[in-house]
Parts: structure tokens; sequence; C-alpha cells
């Protein structure tokens, strides 16, 4: 189905392009009157779960919409043509007073360790909506020309109405500074002092993924993502909320960080912080949702709680069927070891530090890597635009590594023994076979055969096939755990170079079910926090001023969806 | 021994708590054990509750705040809720030391482990100078972490990481 599909950019489906043989149930064009009962019975349950065009059928867009599971699996996105395209969405300058670099610097040391494209995501605030935003601008415009191989974004590190920090980035355009500018000064948190718990102000960040939707579909900007950042690291973004921004308008909250920056800060003293990596060591305060327990506030294996733990938060949202993506950035602001200091300047006055200057030593305590030196966030783009990457990360295409654990990723599900590859889907795709079609997925990794920036080529020890029945909607929207999602099967990994490819047969299918894929250096590890029959080897919690960044390496791919069809 | 609860609408746990260190003399504190409760409503803030405090408070909570009030002192009164601020043998809780000595130091009656084995009588506990157990199911407890060097110390750090550190 779909192979002939034209690829058309997002939220634009056309609904009057589904195919004619797309399955009865799947095809919003046949009214529920005219389907046999077990095809009404299967496209409510669709529906309810979120894989049906939800959003077709009520004249609204989704990313599960019909047009887009054709998407998913049109040319456009053959997994064989994709190029993986390293990045980071996570980036601060001298723009923040937290922060001290050039935009230049961060860009070249991206291009240089490695990235295709980067966000500059300086924090909100009144400063910075007032001064920094517009003078940051033309810094932006001449890294774009200096470094022509690198796509920058403009973004912003959106302090989150009620919650945590996100970075909110849109498509280069005319438009895209007064984009930027206006939804700064209308949403963001800081400017808007909005950003204590509460229902209002829940409503003010509702409101805001609204505002971007808009622009996009009056044409303002070509596209505006938002990812929330950190997630877990202060309890202080609930569930629900998370479930309503993805709601909100799912062509623009599309994810978060799976895996926070800062992930130097456990380098034990006195060559580094001795802090909690990737800055994790908080307690519960009055704003935190309560019923996090207190695991959450804390990294594992590098990465964020809700991402780590199999069963956990992330797999709730996949299990409902909401497409929710996770990414791995640096949230670079001062980097471990580095010579330079802030510059000089009022940042109050200026909007900005004055250019960083030499310092005769080391910052033992900064806690960040440079963009792309330890943490990426790979994304499979049809071209290297601005719009491919942007497609990608929207569609879920994207992989992340830390350590450079592995140097390529291609996980493909696809009907079992069938290996015309124009029917793979790829991360982020939706499956569509036949009730009782017995499905497969590949995962083909090139290990690593160079060096990563800590001058040692990883080790790949094993990779974990996650798995977990598509359920529907929860009736409590603050759940973050789901009870049916479990590691399927692992494989342990013997060769040291080349390329390793696994398969895992999952048998004729039944039900809609998700799957995802990890993968360790095999370094660390404990039963998982659901228990060890869900998890027997998943990630240990990062100890506090022990968490060496480096002899703890992950990769996480995100799901791909599997919906069988009568 | 009645548990009196009391809001003034603290932000955080460390401005309640010095208020509570104001509060409650260094000659008073014999006995008394006061906690920090976070509270949801009316707005998010943290509330405290006193046990074995001798005569009344000297500062009275915020009238607004009264139901906030009674839900720290419910649920310090039933031991689920409630971290501790004051409780007998705090001042003995610096440096280093086992877990035998810490419990039997102080009114901590068991130690628990994130992201480790459980701890051992003879574990060392690196307090930090900063030991915040908690009312969990009837018992004051202390939940700890595995540390640098070895040893377990408290999962509450003194100093944590700011939401932005220097922020303008």
């Amino acid at each position: 189905m779909g192979h002939d599909h034209h690829h058309h950019h997002h939220p634009h489906p056309h609904p009057h392009e589904i195919d004619a043989d797309l399955p009865p149930a799947l095809d919003t064009s046949v009214p529920d009157s005219e389907l046999s009962p077990s095809d009404v019975s299967r496209r409510g349950f669709l529906r309810g779960a979120g894989l049906l065009g939800a959003g077709a059928a009520a004249g609204m867009t989704g990313v599960f919409s019909v047009p887009d599971v054709a998407h998913a699996q049109g040319p456009a996105v053959q997994a064989g043509k994709l190029q993986w395209l390293a990045g980071d969405h996570h980036i601060h300058t001298q723009y923040s007073s937290d922060a001290m670099y050039r935009v230049v610097d961060q860009a070249r040391h991206a291009r240089a360790y490695g990235l295709d494209w980067m966000v500059i995501t300086d924090h909100g605030s009144a400063t910075h909506a007032k001064i920094g935003v517009d003078k940051v601008r033309p810094d932006i415009l001449a890294a774009r020309d200096d470094l022509r191989e690198l796509l920058i974004f403009q973004g912003l590190e959106w302090n989150i109405p009620a919650a945590e920090h996100g970075t909110v980035f849109v498509h280069p355009g005319k438009n895209e500074l007064a984009v930027l500018k206006e939804f700064e000064n209308a949403y963001d948190g800081a400017v808007t002092n909005t950003t204590d718990p509460g229902a209002a102000n829940e409503a003010l960040a509702v409101a805001g993924i609204k505002w971007l939707g808009e622009a996009v579909r009056r044409r303002r900007i070509d596209g505006a993502l938002f990812l929330a950042n950190h997630p877990a690291r202060r309890g202080v973004d609930s569930p629900h909320e998370i479930r309503a921004w993805r709601d909100a308008d799912p062509q623009v909250a599309v994810g978060m960080e799976g895996a926070p920056g800062h992930q130097a800060a456990g380098i034990p003293k006195p060559l580094g912080p001795g802090g909690g990596r990737g800055a994790y060591d908080n307690s519960p305060s009055a704003a935190s949702f309560p019923g996090y327990p207190l695991e959450s506030y804390r990294t594992w294996g590098g990465f964020d709680w809700m991402t780590s733990t199999v069963g956990g938060l992330w797999d709730s949202l996949l299990a409902e069927g909401k497409p929710w993506w996770i990414s791995a950035n640096s949230d670079s602001h001062t980097v471990w070891l580095e010579s330079a200091v802030r510059g000089p300047g009022d940042f109050a006055t200026d909007g900005r530090y004055g250019d960083p200057v030499h310092g005769t030593s080391l910052n033992t305590g900064a806690s960040d890597f440079w963009p792309g030196y330890y943490s990426r966030t790979h994304v499979g783009a049809t071209t290297a635009t601005y719009r491919a990457v942007m497609d990608a990360i929207r569609d879920g295409r994207v992989w992340v590594d830390h350590g450079g654990l592995i140097k390529s990723l291609d996980v493909r599900a696809r009907e079992a023994g069938n290996k015309g590859r124009n029917s793979d889907t790829p991360l982020g795709g939706v499956l569509t076979v036949r009730r009782g079609t017995a499905v497969e997925v590949t995962i083909e990794i090139d290990l690593a055969d160079q060096p990563n920036w800590a001058q040692f080529v990883p080790a790949l020890a094993r990779v974990d096939v996650i798995a977990g029945a598509v359920t529907g909607p929860v009736s409590d929207p603050d759940a973050f755990t789901t009870p049916r999602t479990r590691v399927v099967k692992s494989f342990e990994v013997s060769a040291h170079t080349g390329r390793v490819s696994f398969t895992h047969n999952f048998g004729r299918v039944d039900e809609p079910f998700y799957l995802r894929v990890r993968g360790t250096d095999g370094n660390r590890g404990q039963a998982g926090l659901m228990g060890a029959a869900v998890d027997p080897f998943g990630p240990a919690m990062d100890l506090s001023g022990d968490a060496d960044p480096w002899q703890d390496l992950w990769f996480y791919a995100n799901p791909i969806w599997v919906l069988p069809t009568t | 021994m009645t548990v009196l609860g009391i809001s003034r609408g603290h932000a955080t746990p460390a401005a309640a708590e010095h208020w509570v260190y104001d509060l409650v003399s260094p000659a008073g504190r014999g006995g008394v054990v006061a906690c920090t409760h976070l509270v949801r409503a009316p707005h998010p803030h943290v509330a405290v509750s006193i046990e074995g405090l001798a005569g009344a408070p000297a500062e009275a909570g915020d009238p607004a705040l009264a139901e906030a009030a009674e839900l720290a002192a419910a649920a310090h009164t039933a031991r689920t809720g409630g971290r501790a601020v004051l409780y007998p043998g705090v001042e003995l809780l610096v440096g280093t030391l086992t877990v035998a000595d810490l419990l039997a130091a102080s009114a901590i009656e068991r130690v628990t482990v994130i992201g480790g084995p459980p701890a051992a009588p003879d574990s060392p506990v690196r307090t930090r100078d900063f030991v915040r157990p908690q009312w969990m199911d009837g018992r004051l407890t202390l939940v700890t972490t595995p540390v640098a060097g070895g040893g377990i110390a408290p999962f509450e750090v003194p100093n944590p990481t700011p939401c932005c550190a220097d922020h303008a």
C-alpha cells in the first residue's frame, strides 16, 4: 500500500490521497456504516488507540492519520535511502545568562565533532526577549555562511509555563525571527511570570504549542518543533502535562530529551564537578508532581528516568499509540576542562556577555561537552536540508547515542521473510500487515571503527529489543507506567569490527504493538525498576560524583509500530 | 504526642527549614520532631509539622493555609509523610559514621538504598552534615544512594544544582 504516494509535507496531509487498496478499517473515507461489523470494531479500537486518524476523522491532523501511515512507507522515506544526520537541539551561547560561548564557537566545534545540524537554544528571559533574540540573529546568519555544511537552526530554550524547559525551533525563513520573538514574549514562563505550577499556567503552555502550529498552518513559517528538555530533572513535568503538550499539536510537540546534557557533571572531583550526571541531583519540591518516585530525580546510564525505565513513562505514551520521540543533546553552556572564561560586559544591559577570553586554568567544575563530542541525535533525513531534518524529527526517524557507541544503526520492521526492501518500515514508522502475518525486525549496526572523542573505540556488548502492546488511551492522564512492555530479546555482541545484524521474529501478530531497540557497552547495569521480568539488565543509577560518562555508554532508538488489520 | 501543623506558605523546603530553626530554639529541641511537607493546595508550597514542642509556638500559621497545616500534621501523626529537619540525634549526624551508629545515635529507624544493594550495619554513611530522613510506612527512614569513594550518602544533597545556574 501507499508506495506510489508523493511525499507531502506536514501538517497538510490530504485524506483524498488515500490509496484505494487501503484496508477498509483504516480508510477513513469509508464510513462506519459501510464496514463489516468486525471492521467497525477494529476501527473503533484503532481510533481509540490513536492509531487511526482520530485526527483525520475529526478534520484535524495527526501523525497517525492514514495519509501519514502511507507517508511512513512511501518512496520518499524508503528506509534504504535515508541519510542519517547527527545533530543536537540544545545548545547555549553568550546570549544565555548562564553560558558564555559565541554562536560560531559552538557551531565550529559541532561541525568538527561531526554534527550535521544544531539548534541554538538560549534561555527565554525578559532580557533575551528584549535584546538577545534580535542580537543573536546576525551571529547565526554569519555562522550559516561560515559553515555551509552545517544546518544551524535558531531556536529558544522555552521556559514552559508551569513546567521545565523545552527546545522550540522553527524552519529558517523570512518570519523566523518574528515568530520566535512573538512566541517568547507571549508564552515564555520567565517572560510572563508563569513558571509556577497550576492549571492556568499549564493552559498557557498548551496555548503556546497551538500558537506555533497555527503559525505553520498560516504559512508564516514552514515548520515548528517543540521537545521537552531534561524532563525528569526536578519532577515538574507531570505526566498529564506531557500528554497535554503532545495532544495540543502532535505536529509541533513531538518529544523529549531521552538523555539530558551536562553529561560531564558526574565526573569525580578533583578533575570533574563531582555532581550528579546530567546535573540530576535534585529532590522533590512543592512544584514537583507528587507521584514521581525518588528514582526519577537521577539519571540511569546517563538517560532520563522517563526514557530509561522499561515500562515507564515513555512506554506508557507509546502504549497509548501516541508518537513521542526521544533525543540526546549536549545542553552545552560551559565545557569541562575548557580554558576560556566568560567575557566582560553586563548581561542585563547588553543581552549578552562579551566574547569569551583566554583563561589561565582549566574549568574542572564545568559539566558540559561540546556539541557532538559525547551526545548525538541521529535523524533519518531524505535530504540534507532544514526541512528534511525537521520532517525526520517529526516522524520519529531518530536514534541517539553516547560516546560514539556505534557508527550506524538501521532498524526495520517488515513481514517476516519479505526482503523486498520497499516494504521495510523505518524508525518512527507504522508497519501495517494483515492480522496473523508474521512480523520481524532487523537491526543492522556498523560497529564503531574509529576512536570516539575520548580516543578509544567503544565496544558494543548487547542489544535489547523492547516491545509493548498498544492498549489505547489511559483513563488516568497522570499514568507513568504500562504493564505490557518488556525486553523481549537480547543479543550479545561478540564481534568487534564490521557490521553486525540481528533479526527478531515476533511470530504471527494479532494486536497492535510497538517495538524499540537499545544497546549498551555492558559496563554497568541492574534489573530494571519494573523488575527483572520486565528488564533483566537495565541501566544502573548514576552515582553522584562517581559517574565517568565514557564508561557507561548506551544507544536508544525510537519505536516502530506494527498495526495488524483485517 | 500531639503534632502541630503550621503553614506559612514557604516556597521551598529550605525556607521552611530556616523558619523552623528560628522557631524552635536550640534549648527547646529535646525530643522535638519537626518536618517539612510538600503541599499542593491551595497552591504548591511547604508546610511544617512539629511534635513535642514545649508550649505554644511563638508564631502562628497563615489562617488561609489551615487545611495544608492539617494535612501536614495528619501525615506526621500517621508516620506516612514528612521530611524531618529536627529530630533526636540530628546534631550527632556529622562526618562519616556507620549505619549502625547512625541508627543508635538518632531517631532514624531505617536506612534504605536507591541504586545499590541494601546497606549493611557497618556500611559507612557520608552524611555531608545534612541528614533529612522521612516518615515512610510508619518509620523514620533515611533514603540513601551509593557515592563516590564507597559507602552511601543521603539521597538529598545539601546544595542541588539550581534550575539555571547563574540565572539573571
